[in-house]
């Protein structure tokens, strides 16, 4: 990097999106703004009931509602794709039943598709749902995760021999003697409530298969495009080059959108039986009952100290509970396990026993969001550590400094069997010290304690997953991409194109991919296009989820990046008649690298190597395109760390938490662009607040699901969530040359639990304690004995 | 969900039970009926409008009485479907007690909602359902008395049916 004077550096400089004033203007392109020639629209009949088996279905009323092209029933709309099955090789004895597109005989969810009808419009296809008659008989549904496990349990779907997807248990020799000569042990029960992801835009597809051509071209709105490429050539006996999925604009994502759905793969088969573009797109009650949702954890968990404040042991029981089926293709199982491998992470901790039980329910399937796992296993082993703390009469902040991992203390192996590379804990707790002011807010706290005014003070350590490789999923036998792949282009003209296998869908990949690529060809980031989201255009890739856009995509387009500029470089050099290696890209220009004198623009480059290749010698390569692909080596993630902490005023009356303040130290190696790491982390820490405090899906006893609507369903609103401060630690990974590691979970991962230490820290005068999430006025005036 | 209540009806038992068995009255009372046909002597099919919160839907449903002790108590109990809204099913005790020459009519219903009227309406069910239970009445009483108690059951089928129906017991 020496040939780069450092004020051209863009790499760790604050960009704003490039996209963000296109989408301030208006111009927005997401799929529901595309309109196809021919295009029909989707609605579905779905399941009222939970659990039951389907006696009586007729369509023929419908079948003659105005506006009316087909209405498509299991029978025939099935027998179009290959059914899929949410399992992975790697997770011994995994089962799950195979899924298809419609209900066929039972229905195992409230909000399970059961009829398909295309039409017009999308009024039409819902009057004419309104005109089909279904008539199911009743089975009792599976509603709790723990009674479903028990011997003469109703199974949730046919053909499961019990309610159990999943089971493991991961321990260390010395777990037992540990909880045996511990000074302290310290338990606790948690309840971590389902909720959802509630994008503002919700799903959409447009499903548009040409006969002529037996070409598949899907708009969806996806992080995961590849995926989906792969998924609608396998199950629907497609050559996957005439299969292309295209992912324009995207309003959020969270993980929910990588998951393969009953609605996408019916609009797949309806557009290749119609011969027609067939769109859908979920209003927010589909979306409530039929996107992904997360969590849903019954926990027990009981942690061993010795008296000098050491952390000796972790013991914990996680319930997972997922819908009636795992989800395809990355399963339901990956959260639970991330929640028993993720306890205790920051902690040098020798002994671990977790045991995990992924179990079934006729709910909705779980699956992956934001944070996967992460903030059951954080809430949980800081809930615990608070308790030890209290057991042992240490500050919360002395405590921890006790246990974490030495920051020179590396590479270590978690007791879960983590290997981290480089992490920096100390730093993070004392640089959170610093910036909260910590002794003073205890003064703080004890005075207005005095006064009634009861607040308090949660701290949270955490380390993420980032930059995975393949031992996700690849290992585990699915065709999820373990790596990514950019092309980038120098044009005639002299600017750069980047076609890159990494997806936006708001968080600003595009502009650190362009800001990357800029430093290499030493151009303005302004001057790099970036092109991402469709399958015809860009390279294969696993795209984005858990954390590897920066990370994974960053160094594929630093090390594409640098190829073409070798190229450009050996070309500069053939026309300069030059060493290549005296040159270096810098301001538009081929330079001198040692005095930094303008040799020839970059433009003048593409002028010779496009319209007069024939003035160069012979032989020269006049290629200005370069690709790249690159898979994360080394270590099998590049975990980050950090530490939340959050400051709230409780309400003992009322049970009302209002949220003062939160703070967010954060170490994700190389920062590409500090305003975007921050508005990812701020984003982050307000969805972990959501759960903590206000989101959940909420069932009654017959699997209905009863808040359905943003009228019941409550979101975290500006006006409720705290000042969000942020400070980094970075520690760049050597796994890579850019050094970045990811930073799209990190807010989420522990702004839970730093609620949750916060609220028990405040109510620890009424010796009062809350472990459910989300911590509503009513559980914590149930905590405090009030009801 | 769980629903109770009672009415003072200035009518004496034998008049409100033969109305509660009389599918005119009934057609009359049930808030948003559309049609109501009697199919045995205890079983009635219905079609009633409702709108409840956001959703509006034409639930056709079945309505079965049992549990019968003439001149005293009976159970209704029913479900409907309101196709894509989602369905009702539930069940209502209604007890009599004379009271000089009025009647006690006391209720306990026990329902449940599904599908997106659950999911969208739960939190308007209870409301809903209490105002439904109150229109009912009201129109209950308003064909009482607007047919002067004997005027009730003039339909001699339906009365038939009633007393068929009790001294089936």
């Amino acid at each position: 990097m020496t040939a780069f004077p450092d004020t051209q550096a863009h790499i760790g400089q604050a960009h704003r999106r490039q996209n963000a004033l296109r989408h301030i203007a208006g111009r927005g392109r997401f799929v529901t703004d595309i309109v196809l020639p021919r295009m029909v629209h989707a609605a579905f009949v779905r399941s009222p009931l939970a659990h039951g088996r389907i006696v009586g279905l007729d369509v023929e009323a419908a079948l003659r509602a105005p506006g009316i092209i087909k209405v498509f029933t299991a029978a025939e709309l099935n027998p179009t794709c290959t059914p899929w099955t949410g399992t992975l090789d790697h997770f011994a004895r995994m089962t799950s039943i195979a899924q298809n597109i419609l209900a066929d005989d039972v229905v195992l969810w409230a909000g399970q598709p059961v009829v398909m009808v295309i039409a017009r419009s999308r009024a039409e296809a819902e009057d004419a749902c309104e005109l089909v008659v279904l008539d199911i008989e009743d089975d009792e549904p599976v509603v709790d995760g723990a009674l479903a496990l028990q011997a003469d349990a109703v199974i949730a779907a046919p053909g499961l021999s019990s309610n159990l997807c999943y089971g493991t248990v991961l321990e260390t020799a010395g777990v037992d003697r540990a909880f045996a000569e511990a000074a302290h042990v310290v338990e606790a029960e948690f309840v971590f409530g389902r909720h959802t992801a509630v994008t503002l835009e919700p799903r959409a597809i447009i499903a548009d298969f040409d006969a002529s051509t037996g070409q598949l071209t899907v708009h969806q709105g996806t992080q995961t495009p590849y995926q989906f490429q792969d998924v609608y050539a396998r199950h629907f006996g497609l050559n996957e080059g005439q299969v292309r999925v295209i992912a324009p604009d995207v309003g959020g994502s969270f993980g929910m959108k990588l998951h393969v759905y009953h609605e996408e793969m019916g609009a797949v088969a309806a557009s290749k039986l119609l011969g027609r573009p067939v769109r859908f797109v979920a209003d927010r009650l589909e979306a409530f009952l039929s996107d992904i949702h997360a969590r849903d954890h019954k926990v027990t968990a009981r942690m061993a100290v010795a008296s000098d404040g050491r952390i000796t042991a972790m013991e914990v029981d996680d319930l997972t509970q997922v819908g009636a089926f795992s989800s395809y293709p990355r399963t339901s199982a990956v959260e639970g396990n991330q929640v028993i491998r993720l306890m205790g992470g920051p902690y040098a901790m020798p002994d671990y026993r977790g045991r995990l039980s992924v179990v079934f329910q006729n709910k909705v399937q779980t699956s992956q969001y934001r944070a996967v796992g992460h903030p059951i296993a954080c809430a949980v082993t800081e809930v615990l550590v608070d308790r030890a703390a209290e057991a042992l009469e240490l500050d919360p902040f002395d405590m921890r400094a006790r246990n974490v991992v030495a920051d020179n203390a590396y590479p270590h192996v978690s007791a879960t069997g983590y290997q981290f590379e480089k992490l920096s804990h100390e730093a993070c707790l004392t640089r959170l010290r610093e910036i909260m002011d910590y002794d003073s807010l205890r003064a703080e706290q004890a005075a207005l304690r005095k006064q009634g005014i009861h607040r308090g003070i949660g701290i949270a350590p955490f380390v993420e997953i980032t930059n995975p490789g393949a031992a996700f999923y690849g290992v585990g036998g699915a065709r999820i991409s373990a790596q990514d792949g950019a092309i980038v282009k120098l044009t005639p003209a002299g600017d750069v194109q980047c076609m890159i296998s990494v997806t936006e869908q708001g968080q600003g990949t595009e502009t650190i991919i362009a800001q990357v690529v800029a430093d290499q060809l030493g151009v303005a980031p302004d001057r790099v296009k970036v092109i991402t989201g469709d399958t015809d255009t860009t390279p294969s890739g696993g795209a984005t989820w858990a954390c590897r856009g920066a990370g994974i995509g960053g160094e594929t387009a630093l090390r594409a990046g640098r190829k073409l500029r070798d190229q450009i470089l050996a070309l500069a050099g053939q026309i300069l008649q030059a060493d290549p290696g005296g040159l270096a890209l810098s301001g538009g220009n081929v330079i001198d690298a040692v005095t930094g004198a303008p040799r020839m623009a970059l433009a003048e480059i593409g002028r010779i190597a496009t319209y007069r290749p024939d003035t160069l010698p012979r032989g020269s390569d006049n290629s200005l395109t370069a690709v790249h692909h690159f898979a994360p080596g080394g270590y099998p993630f590049d975990f980050t760390n950090g530490v939340q902490a959050s400051y709230v005023e409780v309400d003992v009356e009322t049970g009302l938490v209002k949220l003062l303040k939160h703070w967010v130290v954060e170490d994700c190696g190389r920062i590409i662009n500090p305003l975007l790491v921050d508005e990812q982390i701020r984003g982050g820490v307000v969805q972990g607040l959501g759960a903590a405090f206000f989101e959940e899906c909420l069932y009654d006893d017959a699997g209905q699901l009863t808040n359905g609507s943003l009228a019941d369903y409550l979101v975290p609103m500006a006006g409720e969530m705290p000042d969000i401060e942020i400070a980094h630690v970075e520690t760049p990974t050597l796994d890579t040359i850019l050094g970045a590691k990811g930073v799209g979970e990190a807010g989420t991962a522990a702004a839970g639990a730093a609620a949750m230490n916060a609220v028990n820290d405040a109510l620890r005068p009424f010796a009062a304690r809350i472990s459910q999430t989300p911590m509503t006025p009513v559980r914590i005036l149930q905590a405090l004995g009030h009801i | 969900m769980e629903l109770e209540g009672s009415e003072i009806l200035e009518v004496s038992p034998e008049q409100v039970w033969r109305a509660l068995f009389d599918r005119a009255v009934l057609e009359r009372s049930i808030p948003g009926c559309e049609t109501l046909e009697q199919t045995s002597a205890t079983e009635f099919s219905a079609v009633v409008k409702l709108k409840v919160g956001p959703v509006s839907a034409r639930f056709k449903g079945d309505v079965e009485l049992s549990d019968i002790e003439p001149l005293t108590a009976c159970t209704l109990s029913g479900k409907g479907s309101g196709g894509i809204a989602g369905f009702a099913k539930g069940s209502a005790r209604v007890t009599l007690v004379s009271q000089g020459d009025k009647t006690v009519l006391t209720y306990r219903v026990d329902a449940a909602v599904g599908g997106k009227l659950a999911a969208l309406g739960s939190r308007l069910i209870k409301s809903t359902a209490q105002k439904l239970a109150g229109e009912f009445f009201t129109n209950f009483k308003a064909v009482l008395l607007a047919e002067g108690g004997a005027e009730v059951g003039q339909t001699h089928q339906d009365i038939g049916a009633g007393e068929r129906a009790g001294s089936a017991l």
